[in-house]
């Protein structure tokens, strides 16, 4: 054997090395790779100057207070706290007096869920017509919904990582490769375990561990499948899918209907976006139910007038005795993080 | 402990203070809310036979100065919590002590916290006044009862919950026992005490009374308690944490459990946790209330105003409520089983207590004296969407799921 032949066949060595260290290392195994949410909020259009809310943002109860009992020292407990409560736990679609401002800009992020194109369609920002996101037209104007410092942006998002109730993760099954394929299995699971971080607790790392709630979360496992093109992952619709979502120690849940997922993928990180029709009344009650109107004053969101909003503005799944829609297009950025799952 | 005072055990708090009469002391500690404090600073009574008549702003968003509900009716502070008056001549012993009110009477104090009882308790070992039940932030300034401190070697704590009192470490920790232990030998030996810790006792630690000592190996002691060795489980993720008991043999240990519940109830799975439910697996939910008011008087109770309940429940219809929050309708055979699970008969248009026979009366099920409910959003069970429905997540004017495990909300119980 010639010495251009040994280098040659040493070469083929090192790199049989390499491939099969690095598949060993890869944390794709058996066709299988998992991923834990660590960031969920609903997907809001911003600019810098607030272009999309040319009117300004929404009153919150606080302010709605002054304004309806300028003189509240004359009046009982019955006509104004719980004259506002009443309103707030017993929702209507009547007006409130209030002008509701919602987003009047033309660009959001989100998908084409119905795949037509029509007048309330929003244009994403990166070019795509038909985009459905009716949740982003009721609250991008309200402070609370924005970021970065809006209370529901920050404790909402934050109660995803925090808290063990909200581990949700996806298993992706089936996979020859993680950059194209026609299709795969996604499995919805809730995870048990705590997320594994960095030194700081901060940054959530792959490789970690989580085993599948089947004890308290088995109704919340949902299958669907999916195909890969240029390591975006876009998934068929799920009927009903659940989302546990506690933000104050109030375990709630929000529902989407026809929920699918598009995610970037790389071994390490799955980015993009949940997008779906989020049921009005489930959306509704979660929110109040986790923030007090004490903690919904600090956003300056009104539960009263965004009930209303969110009705007047649901674009799917209509009632089948009042032909009333109750569901709401939206999409929600999603950031989730390589785990390996323990069955 | 001064002549005048005995110590009752209770149902759910185990021993309290009383009075010869058998009524619980409770105290009124000073708690900070949303917009400032209420209860008592050491040694300065604030509970009087004043009527307040306004709302005192310290839970935001609604201010201060809205005229409290039913004025006409509206009891006072002492109304409700008599002070519990000394003799002039009492004397002081340790931590009792007197205050001088400010009608120059003197209230017996317990660590300079004037003490009262409740109107509620009725018989010795009734504590529905208040509750050593950590009720968390954003709860009213609640009244608590006076407890003599437990009987534990340094190193433990009792912790109150919906399911007994629960022994657990100083710092929280759950502590377990295992079936297949006695008094005097552990069966968790070889690999098992890497996953079971036996709880170990200072060299000083002597035998005393349901506290005994185990030698594992030379030098190295394993507290005992009532019989059975303890561990903590290192696998536990939270604090009082029930997972351990999961395991077959290991048990969750208590001082004392939780009175028996009615025999129609049963624990029902959710994805939250185990919460206690009616024969059809529907989640019962407590009420919870407490008024805005410097006093911070509760409207929890049916003889309180349902001015608050009628608001969240029904707005401010007693038809609608029915239907959102429907009673636990007690069966025609059934009985209560303790005082703290009693059945009581109300009338459901007027949400107040009536004697039994009344026609329209419903027998329905009541928890420390007050009802319990479902929730009509329920559709199915294992359904828990009434959970924090009201004013303060449920904290103060709203409903509370009835939690027997928090996995997932530690120390919620």
């Amino acid at each position: 054997m010639g010495r251009v032949s040994i280098f040659i066949a040493n070469l083929l060595v090192v790199l049989l090395c390499i491939s099969s260290a690095s598949a060993q290392n890869s944390r794709l195994k058996d066709g299988a790779i998992g991923f834990v949410m660590t960031d969920l909020f609903w997907s809001v259009y911003q600019t810098p100057a607030a272009e999309e809310c040319p009117r300004g943002f929404n009153d919150g109860p606080r302010e709605q207070f002054e304004k309806l009992f300028p003189a509240h020292e004359f009046l009982s407990v019955e006509e104004t706290q719980l004259k506002q409560e009443i309103e707030t736990w017993h929702p209507n679609t009547e007006p409130d007096g209030f002008e509701f401002l919602q987003v009047e800009g033309d660009l959001s992020w989100g998908l084409n869920l119905d795949g037509e194109v029509g007048p309330n369609d929003f244009t994403h920002p990166e070019g795509g017509e038909g985009i459905d996101n009716e949740v982003y037209r009721a609250v991008g104007c309200i402070i609370g919904f924005r970021g970065p410092d809006g209370v529901e942006y920050i404790f909402q998002n934050k109660a995803i990582l925090d808290r063990r109730y909200n581990r949700m993760m996806i298993e992706i099954t089936e996979v020859d490769d993680l950059t194209n394929d026609d299709s795969v299995k996604v499995t919805w699971y809730r995870g048990m375990d705590r997320l594994l971080t960095d030194a700081t607790g901060q940054k959530v790392m792959p490789g970690g561990t989580q085993r599948v709630d089947y004890r308290w979360g088995r109704s919340l496992i949902r299958e669907t499948t999916g195909k890969i093109v240029d390591s975006v992952l876009t998934t068929e619709p799920i009927g009903d899918l659940v989302v546990p979502w506690m933000n104050l120690s109030v375990p709630s849940t929000h529902i989407f209907r026809d929920a699918r997922l598009q995610l970037n993928l790389s071994e390490e990180n799955a980015t993009g976006l949940l997008a779906g029709y989020a049921d009005v009344d489930t959306f509704y009650y979660q929110l109040i139910r986790n923030d007090s109107t004490h903690h919904l004053s600090n956003g300056q969101i009104s539960g009263i007038s965004l009930y209303k909003a969110l009705r007047r503005l649901a674009d799917a799944h209509p009632d089948s005795e009042t032909g009333e829609n109750m569901a709401i297009s939206t999409a929600l950025d999603i950031k989730m993080t390589q785990v390996f799952v323990r069955q | 402990m001064p002549p005048g005072f005995q110590v009752v055990v209770s149902d759910l708090e185990g021993p309290v203070f009383a009075t010869a009469a058998g009524k619980t002391l409770y105290k009124w500690p000073l708690q900070i809310l949303r917009n400032g404090y209420s209860g008592e600073t050491p040694g300065i009574p604030a509970c009087y036979e004043d009527v307040l008549t306004e709302t005192a702003g310290l839970m935001s968003p609604y201010p201060a100065g809205i005229k409290l509900p039913e004025l006409d009716k509206r009891q006072s502070c002492a109304d409700l919590w008599p002070p519990v008056v000394a003799d002039e001549d009492a004397e002081t012993i340790g931590k009792w002590t007197t205050i001088e009110r400010r009608d120059g009477i003197l209230q017996w104090a317990f660590d300079e916290q004037p003490l009262y009882t409740s109107v509620r308790d009725m018989q010795p070992g009734d504590v529905l006044g208040g509750t050593t039940r950590n009720s968390r932030g954003d709860s009213p300034a609640y009244r608590v009862p006076l407890t003599p401190p437990p009987m534990l070697p340094p190193g433990f704590a009792i912790k109150p919950t919906s399911i007994g009192r629960m022994l657990t470490t100083d710092t929280n920790q759950a502590v377990y026992s295992y079936a297949a232990d006695t008094e005097s030998d552990s069966a968790c030996n070889e690999s098992c005490p890497s996953r079971w810790e036996p709880v170990l006792a200072p060299g000083l630690a002597r035998d005393q009374g349901e506290w005994t000592l185990l030698e594992r190996s030379p030098g190295e002691r394993q507290w005992v308690f009532r019989g059975k060795p303890l561990y903590t489980h290192v696998l536990d993720t939270g604090s009082w944490s029930q997972e351990g008991s999961d395991v077959p043999g290991w048990d969750n240990v208590f001082t004392q459990r939780a009175p028996e519940l009615p025999e129609s109830f049963k624990v029902q799975l959710t994805i939250a946790g185990n919460v206690l439910a009616d024969a059809n697996g529907r989640t019962i939910y407590r009420y919870f209330c407490g008024e805005d008011s410097q006093d911070q008087l509760n409207c929890d109770h049916p003889a309180e105003t349902q001015v608050y309940r009628l608001a969240m429940c029904g707005a401010g219809s007693q038809e609608k409520c029915l239907e959102y929050w429907p009673y636990v309708v007690a069966g025609a055979d059934e009985s209560s089983p303790n005082r703290t699970w009693q059945i009581k008969t109300i009338d459901p248009m007027t949400g107040r207590y009536v004697a039994a026979g009344e026609e329209t009366a419903l027998r329905v099920w009541t928890y420390r004296d007050r009802p319990v409910y479902l929730f009509g959003r329920d559709k199915a069970p294992g359904d828990v969407n009434g959970g924090g429905t009201g004013e303060w997540r449920g904290k103060r004017n709203g409903l509370r799921a009835f939690w027997l495990r928090d996995d997932f909300m530690s120390g919620i119980l």
